[in-house]
């Protein structure tokens, strides 16, 4: 499963195209003629921004990951420049930094792309330069990226396991029998797990944090959004494992099942890649993932501090703990049957 | 239902009414028509009794597992339940400490009905599981006040300790501890809430004969702080060295009750007298002659079975008399081992039920 996984991430199986915003400035035959040859590399689905956006609020509100901009008077400047050798332009590629393999493989389509022009209009003199501009007013590296991934990723291993393990082995062990027989109820105890997954999940989340910042010099910020997809998680994986736990028997059984569901999630929802890098079919797949959104509201809410979309993950997360969460203390198991 | 009378409060007129032992009614006065309600009481409850089990069934799909079983085990007694594996034993504990649901029956704990108010008796009864094993990272004093902290009423634990004789491995975590100890922090355990009633299944499996041996100590001195003990087991010689009364359960039916002298004496065979190397068939036609039912061995003992062994000296002085040698005598009585093997035809294993 890993190898069809990382082939298809790696090797770019299934992806045909990558999405470039396009805004044309100059609208002239010049620069129709490059969006027309990007178009033709037949890697890149352009899609076109209007002359009138403010490319900067475009870029925030709609998430653009890779962008161009065709500055005004790039046909002017290349007719000048016929004549006047110092006359350049320049097209400015905006690129979400965190999104490593998609830039790169996006700034070396429209490198070879402009190379090939200046070739074809000055013999090899760059005339139609490229300059990079990060899609984020901060410059994010990729540890800002993989923090939160790991945060998300880290609460999802020790709630699944934990609650299949503890379930599995409390009930081997006749725990949960001797707890029947007390006055504590099923409700009580379910509680107290929850209560040490938490205290557990914000130990880890705390962890994650002091190492990015102490190490890596992350700038992180906790608010409450943060806060309540942490608790969300927890609930959410905690949900998951009590359903999981209500099918398995066996201790070794227990950490097969986790590992069947929490390996596969870990790599597809995006904690240690962007899923916009992955092949198209897999993103369906790692949008239909809890952990995508946990990771992503986590990005969003501590990192990139766009808290509307924050807010939305979270939301997400919110309901897919409520569900999971609320399945997995019906389908507890207390009593033998 | 029941008959039942009350005098009204308003006009002291004595009304007749019927309903169900526990049952609430809504009764009028004929006299005054004042309403009011009146709760019937109870059956009349023996005292005595700590655990009462009434035509106790338990059906999976086809399987029977426990077929119409009835017993009652008295307060203060140590209650021994026998069977083979899959007889139906764990299963039936299993019930009576509601943690599996009864298909039929009816099962009362220090008087209460376990369905409806198994809750309120959580507190006078304690378990150990069978296979037991606690939380492996705490120590024995911190396991012990875990489980306390979940009853309101809590015994002491330096005295737990001191009764349980592991004051000097109090400081020990639980995964340190030897079989036999880790089993005697679970009597312990059993013991946190000051229980009245003490479920233990199969206590000793799998502890070595000295291990065995303490654990039928500390379970010994139970009775004498006058719990009851319901103790779920495989070993014969721990039923007759612990049990006040018996029950043998075999393929989900109990096929025999009582005290070990009363099993012994109803199901088990005549006392056997070994008479060691007495080459003589005048020695065995003389003991038939004088009523007594002898046989040869191959080996040239002679075997005579008696109802009491103070017939024992009568079987020596008739040979005596005769002047007929021998080397020696054996007396083999009877067992429970011979008692269970004889109503089910198969040995205990030390195999766990499941």
């Amino acid at each position: 499963m890993l190898i069809l996984l990382f082939g298809a991430i790696f090797s770019g199986m299934g992806e045909s195209k990558y999405t470039l915003y396009v805004q044309d400035l100059d609208n002239t035959d010049m620069s129709h003629s490059l969006v027309t040859i990007l178009n033709k590399t037949n890697v890149l689905n352009i899609k076109n921004v209007t002359k009138n956006d403010d490319i900067t609020k475009y870029i925030k509100d709609n998430n653009i990951k890779n962008l161009i901009v065709i500055p005004e008077g790039y046909e002017n400047d290349i007719t000048r420049s016929f004549s006047d050798p110092s006359a350049k332009v320049n097209i400015t590629y905006y690129f979400d930094p965190t999104e490593t393999q998609t830039n790169q493989i996006l700034r070396s389509v429209i490198s070879s792309v402009l190379e090939g022009l200046n070739m074809q209009l000055t013999q090899g003199k760059t005339i139609i330069g490229l300059t990079e501009q990060s899609t984020v007013t901060e410059n994010f590296g990729f540890i800002d990226f993989f923090i939160p991934g790991m945060i998300g990723f880290t609460i999802m291993q020790q709630s699944i396991y934990g609650s299949i393990e503890r379930n599995t082995k409390f009930r081997k062990d006749g725990i949960l029998r001797k707890l029947l027989t007390t006055p504590i109820t099923r409700s009580e105890w379910i509680l107290a797990k929850m209560l040490f997954m938490l205290f557990l999940a914000f130990i880890s989340t705390s962890v994650a944090i002091g190492v990015g910042v102490l190490a890596f010099g992350i700038k992180v910020n906790i608010n409450l959004l943060t806060i309540i997809i942490v608790i969300a998680t927890s609930f959410l994986f905690s949900g998951i494992g009590m359903i999981i736990g209500r099918f398995v028997k066996e201790e070794e059984t227990a950490d097969m099942a986790a590992g069947a569901i929490s390996f596969p999630m870990m790599f597809l929802a995006g904690t240690f890649f962007a899923v916009e890098s992955m092949p198209s079919i897999i993103q369906i797949i790692a949008r239909a993932l809890p952990l995508y959104y946990v990771n992503e509201g986590l990005r969003n809410a501590m990192i990139y501090m766009n808290q509307t979309e924050a807010l939305i993950n979270g939301g997400i997360v919110l309901i897919f703990a409520a569900i999971f969460f609320i399945a997995g203390v019906i389908l507890t198991k207390w009593k033998e049957d | 239902m029941i008959e039942q009378r009350f005098k009204c409060p308003n006009c002291q007129e004595i009304a007749t009414f019927y309903g169900n032992p526990g049952e609430t009614k809504v009764v009028t006065c004929a006299a005054c028509n004042t309403k009011g309600r009146v709760i019937i009481p109870g059956e009349k409850q023996d005292n005595n009794v700590a655990i009462e089990v009434s035509h106790l069934k338990k059906v999976y799909d086809d399987l029977i597992a426990v077929n119409d079983i009835s017993f009652t085990v008295k307060k203060g007694e140590i209650f021994a339940f026998l069977g083979p594996n899959g007889a139906g034993k764990t299963t039936t504990v299993e019930m009576i400490e509601s943690i599996r649901t009864p298909t039929a029956g009816a099962i009362r704990l220090l008087g209460a009905d376990t369905k409806t108010g198994f809750n309120q008796i959580k507190e006078r009864i304690s378990i150990l599981p069978q296979e037991f094993h606690s939380f492996e990272r705490f120590t024995v004093r911190e396991t012990l006040t875990y489980f306390s902290k979940l009853y309101k009423k809590r015994a002491n634990i330096d005295e737990i300790l001191d009764a349980m004789d592991l004051q000097s491995h109090e400081k020990k975590l639980y995964r340190n501890l030897s079989g036999g100890l880790k089993q005697r922090v679970g009597v312990a355990l059993s013991l946190v809430n000051d229980p009245e009633i003490v479920f233990l299944d199969e206590p000793t499996t799998g502890l070595d004969p000295k291990a065995r041996r303490e654990v039928w100590q500390v379970i010994a001195n139970l009775r004498n702080k006058g719990k009851t003990v319901f103790l779920t087991t495989h070993y014969m010689e721990e039923a007759e060295h612990l049990a006040d009364h018996i029950a043998i359960i075999h393929k989900g039916k109990i096929i025999a009750e009582g005290s070990l002298q009363e099993l012994l004496t109803t199901y088990g065979e005549k006392t056997t007298l070994y008479i060691k190397n007495c080459h003589s068939e005048d020695a065995r036609q003389l003991l038939e002659e004088k009523g007594f039912e002898a046989h040869s061995s191959g080996n040239g003992d002679i075997m005579v079975k008696i109802d009491y062994k103070e017939k024992v000296l009568e079987v020596l002085s008739e040979l005596r008399h005769e002047c007929i040698e021998y080397d020696g005598v054996d007396i083999r009585g009877s067992n429970l081992e011979e008692v269970f093997l004889r109503l089910t035809g198969a040995r205990l294993t030390e195999e766990a039920e499941t």
